[in-house]
């Protein structure tokens, strides 16, 4: 049996520690390796926070008819939930819409009716919602700036956190709850974003018509109404009238996607499908006519004064633009389970003729949802792998560098061994084990630095800023802001990271082949050189 | 000076009659650009069992060539113009018909080269460039199964080199004398039939290299060794059993 001579790995060894240039051989590889797993566990921990915020948004699965919608929605969610793999299920509505804030600033947004109560279900819609008690200060609020800490806050925090969850609020003067709006956190512009990645309400000074100046603070804001605008369509998608109403900020929620936060909208399902016609309804059809009158049809059910005389009053029940459900295994094999939901659906619209076929309906995951989120993200990551990855090539070419130079250095050592019986492929192993051997070294040095720098990113980045801070008091008297992910900047407050074990494997791989390759052709020349004319080298 | 002995027990009579080498017809030619330059034109020798011979030239006349030719470190020019082939005979060996890797094991087992400037590796200890041929010559298990007897040796070896305190020293830590000693012995670590000294006092001071001289008559009368050295020295060279006198490649006299 072929065993590898013990020469090749006493040298390797020698070699490896009684010089300088395969240590910094070393060191190139520890830093390439680094800097790759780093990159890509930021990278990675990036795109995983960023879909698992899409994924908190609208649940596992959405099955979706938009604009007109689907009724006997109940019965769906019903099915749904009488399935062991789902969760929960939920109603909602999405439509786009106007908004008009403070000062009359119009904006264009995209309004989701909710069911409160199932929706926080689904998602995790409770803990996006910003205005709450809060008992301890975020993990960046060091100095405890959060205004929610406040303890003589605390009753009003709770109250608006329950009209957060039920989308509802109380009208001072009737005592009446009443619909609310919970706005993203970023729509009504009325909050500063800290440095610490939180939020506080702005404060406005307004000069009265006598010249007096009265502070006016704008928390969502207090005792204010907005005007939401939406354009319903008839039952064939034709629109009607726009409908608009005032309604009250209940809350606000941040759900970690800065175009969400900025451009959506949520609302009590029943209020929007009241103002979408999308409510439950009775409809007059004449004897003469086999069709709703489209535009006078529709009355509220006590609503009698619009009834016809003599009229055929057929039921149209309530209708959705989505079902949002939720699968019960977290880990559970999404796509899967979407075709779970398609095949419940499948079954649903075979007793409903009036909803759309299980053929059009449409039943996607929360990536394909998200896909242009998470495909941007993911062709940035791709791309910023790839940069670095080629920049780590210059490893492979220092290393080459390196055994060139060594072995022009030990061409008599190489003469020798020849003289003393070695074989070209053995010279050329002393090499290439050596060029691994380099490779192994770097690659876990490499995989240990960038772990420990992975796990402790944010300490690290706190430090650093704290650093800058403290120079810059004392060199110019103001602080210097080093902030590399500056959470007033960036949606998610902390660096993301995700160290996966096979993306580490490919890395500290692609380190040992990396130097192996930086080998090969300074191994093969040693391999070809003449012993005689390696033992004369001058 | 204690006996000199390699891991296997020295035999007192040859293996077979008849000479342990013997070289016929050997032409070397090297090329150097576009010019042909001939560096041996037939030399024809004879090397008896626990012969010692020297091969006596000036600089330039082709002495180191014939040791590495005979040594396996070279190929002689190929047979051409009606020229026959040259021979190398080595026990009942045709050297020149080698393939490389019967060339690799000749070079381990059966001759070990002596060099003018040790050609020591810097980065080993003594002891590790003493085993480095007995490393090379078995694989791992087979150096790991043997490593304590191979150590031994080496330590023997050493010790009767007068080299027994240095055995973890680097050699440049040792001096001109104890770096070509410790040649010595990394060359007979394998207990070969024949060895090779391309001018092995040639980086020495007299004395030293008499010294040295004094370590291969050692060798010669202890183990029997056959031994075929090159110097420039006539004086040197007296020192062995039978002179070759090279001159421009060809055997110019023999002188016992």
């Amino acid at each position: 049996m072929y065993s590898p001579p013990v020469y090749q790995a006493l040298l390797t060894r020698r070699y490896l520690t009684s010089k300088v240039m395969p240590l910094l051989a070393s060191l190139a590889v520890v830093l390439c390796t680094a800097m790759v797993l780093i990159t890509w566990s930021v990278m990675g921990g990036f795109l995983l926070n960023l879909t698992q915020a899409g994924r908190s948004l609208i649940g596992d699965v959405r099955i979706a008819w938009p604009n007109v919608g689907f009724p006997h929605y109940e019965d769906l969610i019903q099915r749904l939930e009488e399935h062991p793999e789902v969760e929960a299920a939920s109603p909602i509505i999405e439509t786009f819409g106007m908004i008009t804030l403070l000062e009359n600033r119009t904006e264009g947004i995209l309004i989701r009716g909710i069911d409160g109560e199932s929706f926080a279900r689904v998602t995790n819609y409770a803990d996006t919602l910003w205005w709450k008690p809060l008992d301890e200060p975020m993990q960046k609020d060091k100095a405890g700036d959060d205004v929610r800490l406040e303890p003589g806050d605390r009753d009003l925090l709770r109250r608006v956190y329950d009209d957060g969850l039920s989308l509802t609020e109380i009208d001072p003067d009737t005592g009446v709850r009443e619909s609310a709006l919970v706005l993203g956190i970023e729509v009504g512009g009325w909050n500063v974003r800290t440095d610490w990645g939180g939020y506080y309400p702005r404060v406005q000074f307004i000069t009265g018509s006598d010249g007096s100046s009265e502070m006016q603070n704008l928390f969502m804001p207090a005792g204010g109404e907005l005007t939401v605008l939406v354009v319903p369509l008839d039952s064939r998608g034709r629109p009607m009238e726009a409908v608009t109403s005032r309604l009250p900020v209940a809350n606000e929620f941040e759900s970690g996607l800065y175009d969400v936060d900025r451009q959506t909208v949520l609302m009590d399902l029943k209020a929007l499908q009241r103002m979408l016609r999308m409510h439950p309804a009775k409809r007059v059809v004449r004897s003469d006519r086999d069709e709703a009158d489209p535009l006078g049809g529709f009355f509220e059910e006590d609503d009698t004064a619009n009834a016809a005389p003599e009229p055929e009053i057929v039921e149209d029940p309530g209708r959705v633009t989505a079902v949002l459900v939720k699968q019960a295994d977290p880990d559970g094999d999404v796509e899967a389970f979407r075709e779970r939901c398609r095949a419940i659906y499948a079954e649903f619209a075979a007793d409903h003729p009036d909803v759309p076929g299980a053929g059009s309906i449409g039943v996607e995951t929360w990536e394909d949802a998200n896909r242009m989120m998470i495909g941007a993200v993911k062709k940035e990551t791709g791309l910023v792998l790839i940069i670095f990855t080629f920049i780590s090539f210059t490893a492979v070419f220092l290393v080459f560098a390196i055994f060139w130079a060594m072995i022009s250095e030990k061409t008599k050592d190489i003469g020798v061994l020849r003289a003393l019986g070695a074989s070209r492929m053995g010279v050329a192993w002393v090499w290439l084990r050596y060029g691994l051997a380099i490779g192994v070294v770097g690659s876990l040095f490499g995989g240990l630095l960038a772990w420990a720098i992975v796990t402790n990113i944010n300490e690290i980045h706190e430090g650093i800023a704290l650093s800058g801070d403290w120079l810059g008091r004392n060199l110019t008297g103001t602080p210097w802001n080093w902030y590399i992910w500056d959470p007033k900047v960036y949606v998610f407050k902390e660096i993301p990271h995700s160290i996966e074990p096979w993306k580490a494997a490919f890395v500290l791989i692609g380190g040992l082949v990396s130097c192996l390759l930086g080998a090969l052709l300074p191994a093969a020349r040693a391999a070809r050189m003449h012993p005689v004319q390696a033992l004369r080298f001058e | 000076m204690s006996t000199v002995t390699a891991q296997t027990p020295v035999p007192t009579e040859p293996a077979s009659s008849g000479p342990l080498l013997r070289v016929a017809g050997l032409h070397k030619t090297y090329r150097l650009g576009r010019v042909d330059v001939p560096v041996l034109h037939g030399v024809d020798i004879e090397l008896g069992r626990g012969e010692w011979v020297a091969i006596l030239g000036a600089s330039g006349s082709g002495k180191s060539t014939l040791l590495h030719l005979i040594g396996g470190l070279d190929r002689p020019d190929k047979p051409s113009g009606g020229r026959p082939g040259a021979t190398i005979r080595f026990e009942s060996q045709d050297v020149v018909a080698f393939s490389h890797a019967e060339l690799n094991r000749y070079r381990c087992r059966d001759v070990g080269f002596v060099f003018q400037f040790y050609h020591l590796l810097p980065e080993l200890t003594v002891t590790d460039n003493v085993l480095l041929g007995a490393m090379i010559r078995l694989g791992r298990f087979g150096y790991m199964s043997e490593r304590a007897a191979l150590h031994e040796t080496a330590a023997r070896l050493l010790d009767a080199f007068g080299l027994k305190n240095r055995l973890r020293h680097k050699p440049a830590q040792l001096s001109g004398g104890e770096r070509q000693r410790v040649a010595i012995a990394r060359a007979l670590i394998n207990d070969p039939s024949l060895l090779l000294a391309d001018e092995p006092t040639g980086n020495l001071d007299r004395k030293t290299g008499a010294a040295i001289l004094d370590v291969l008559a050692e060798i010669r009368r202890e183990r029997g060794q056959t031994m075929l050295m090159v110097t420039h020295d006539p004086e040197i060279a007296a020192r062995a059993d039978r002179i070759v006198e090279l001159v421009d490649g060809r055997v110019a006299a023999q002188k016992d």
